[in-house]
């Protein structure tokens, strides 16, 4: 139990004394998953605005992929990843395989679906009047679900953490086609949970509970701010409010 | 005045039910149609189906300057929807700000800059609602937000307004006063529009003509003269209130006049008919005169004099609604001064007459 507190100790004095392995792990983590979420938004908000709408055959297929894809286990993500990105795979010219954009793009794979999915349901789930209301004032498609993803922005702030939460915290699939490398001493391919997974396997606690700990804060940072978006109007003042908003439009 | 819009053969299902036939109904340039009709008749599908937000399962729409529903493509149908604009029941505000919610359909229709902001705080002074411009939208009182929504649909200059029911969310007297404004603000912009209510009376003071609206057909469209004193139906009739509904058999038919009978009374009307038909008669409760003594109703030219009692009396604002029994029940209004002048009482004998021309045949089929 003391090994445990000496450890926690030290690793928190890592954390305050702006450790710079630690630190650098830390940048190129938080960069690596930002790019990556940034682009899985670009790519499953018109995802999900498109499947929630359109009328195509083999739309209720790919629905049921997008849903899949929200369970991906990252290790088969990783996978898939590495068969095309290895040198006879489809994408093998590309020689991204053990570099950060095969990391990016790993990542990528994992938080379009989970992005693209909430956004799926949250647009089926909208007010049809909302969108009839949008139709009718005019809006071009692309308009009418930019209102109605306005509309829902608590949802949509929702699926971008959800995704951004979702790739920080793998490590099976960064593992496999970053492979946790470093180069002239700076994080090449290293991620704060390969990292974590390596400081483990070579017996170096203090490191890897400083790694674990930073973690898990950006963690509990990331689902702070999702609940606090989510009981936004929840609470017993906003609901009482609220019954007095409907009591004042009642009378008018 | 020309047509601006017909409609030819609709039909709408949801889920495999025909929840909206309609053969043919047009609307004039610059009136105020009013769709009446009870709930789930199919006003409001009617309404989506011209604002082109939902597909008919066949039948077509001509529009103005030649759209035609069935040859619509992408971009006509935008170029169309850009042409109209919708008010729903409930507002559906955008959770922005006022001004915001009223630029929408402007800033759709890449309307930018000072023409905008010039629009907007005309539609904004058309309702009277320039003081909420800075307003969150979900902050509003019911009637502002509907006013809001109002401007916001007005904003865009359309060709044609479509109203759905927009003042049943709000309370009584709000409402009244809304109405009221919103009928003369259309009368003065000539705006063409087609205003869904199941309230008939909202009808009567918005409307230049009614379409009735029962279980998915058009039963009847007319001014609101025509509907509410010839229903062209049982259903009709019933939907705008109308008392005095009698079932009668045909009897002789002499010179434009025939007898018929109502359970064992025999009735004059107007018009000729087959002997033994039976008809739907209507006989308007303020075209019933009532007497005190048979002699005083000797002047009278009223084919109908029928003795009778009073069941019963109930007071409607300046109108008596006495209710008869002549052998039949019959309901008759008689204005408060003459209803006491009468010494009206339940139990009370009198005479009551109208003219055979008072009595309206409603068609039995249709």
């Amino acid at each position: 139990m003391g090994e445990i507190w000496e450890g926690f100790k030290q690793a928190v004095s890592l954390i305050v004394h702006l450790d710079p392995y630690v630190m650098r792990v830390t940048i190129f983590t938080l960069y690596v998953c930002g790019l990556a979420t940034v682009i899985g938004m670009f790519i499953g908000i018109p995802l999900g605005s498109w499947l929630a709408f359109a009328r195509f055959p083999g739309r209720r297929a790919l629905i049921v992929l997008v849903n899949a894809g929200m369970a991906l286990p990252p290790v088969v993500v990783g996978l898939f990843v590495y068969i095309f990105l290895r040198r006879n795979g489809p994408l093998g010219f590309l020689r991204w395989l053990y570099t950060p954009k095969a990391v990016i793009l790993a990542e990528v794979v994992l938080a379009t679906p989970l992005i693209a999915g909430i956004v799926l349901s949250a647009l089926q789930d909208a007010d049809p009047r909302l969108r009839w209301q949008a139709l009718s004032l005019g809006a071009s498609r692309p308009r009418m679900y930019a209102t109605l993803l306005a509309e829902n922005r608590a949802t949509l702030l929702a699926a971008v953490i959800a995704g951004f939460g979702g790739v920080i915290s793998e490590v099976g699939a960064a593992m496999m086609v970053g492979g946790n490398l470093m180069l002239s001493g700076r994080p090449y391919t290293r991620t704060l949970t390969t990292a974590t997974v390596q400081a483990t396997g070579q017996g170096e606690p203090v490191t890897a509970i400083a790694l674990g700990i930073i973690l898990l804060s950006i963690t509990l940072i990331l689902i702070a701010a999702m609940t606090a978006v989510q009981q936004k109007g929840r609470s017993p003042g906003g609901f009482m409010a609220a019954v007095y908003r409907k009591s004042r439009s009642a009378r008018g | 005045m020309g047509e601006i819009l017909s409609i030819e053969g609709l039909r709408c299902e949801h889920g495999g039910d025909i929840v909206l036939e309609v053969s043919s109904l047009g609307v004039e340039e610059g009136e105020v149609l009013a769709v009446i009709g009870p709930n789930g008749s199919g006003k409001s599908t009617l309404l989506r189906v011209i604002d082109l937000l939902e597909r008919p399962a066949r039948g077509d729409i001509n529009y103005w300057d030649g759209f035609r529903l069935s040859k619509l493509g992408r971009r006509g149908r935008l170029e169309l929807a850009r042409q109209m604009a919708m008010v729903f029941q409930e507002p559906t505000l955008f959770r922005r700000s006022v001004w915001a919610n009223v630029a929408y359909g402007l800033r759709a229709r890449g309307i930018r800059g000072g023409e905008r902001e010039r629009r907007v705080r005309e539609a904004l002074g058309l309702l009277g609602i320039e003081g909420l411009a800075r307003r969150y939208a979900p902050s509003l009182s019911g009637g502002e937000a509907q006013k809001v929504a109002l401007a916001r649909a007005l904003a865009v200059r359309p060709r044609l307004l479509l109203l759905d029911e927009p003042f049943a969310s709000l309370d009584h007297p709000t409402r009244q006063v809304m109405r009221g404004e919103i009928a003369g603000l259309l009368r003065r912009l000539g705006t063409t529009c087609i205003y869904v209510t199941h309230d008939h009376l909202e009808a009567l003071e918005m409307a230049d003509r009614l379409a009735v609206l029962i279980g998915g057909g058009v039963h009847q469209v007319g001014t609101p003269v025509e509907v509410f004193s010839r229903p062209a139906s049982r259903e009709v009739a019933d939907f705008v209130g109308a008392e005095n509904l009698l079932e009668a058999v045909v009897g002789r038919s002499i010179k434009g006049v025939a007898e018929v009978k109502v359970g064992g009374v025999v009735l004059e009307i107007a018009g000729e008919h087959p002997e033994g038909s039976r008809l739907l008669l209507m006989i308007h409760p303020e075209e019933v005169t009532l007497f005190r003594e048979k002699a005083a109703a000797a002047g009278s030219s009223a084919r109908n004099l029928l003795p009778g009692s009073v069941e019963d009396i109930t007071l409607m604002g300046a109108l008596y609604r006495v209710r008869l029994d002549c052998g039949f029940p019959l309901t008759s209004y008689v204005t408060r001064g003459s209803g006491e002048a009468m010494e009206l009482h339940k139990g009370l004998r009198l005479f009551c007459s109208f003219k055979a021309s008072a009595v309206h045949v409603i068609p039995r089929t249709r």
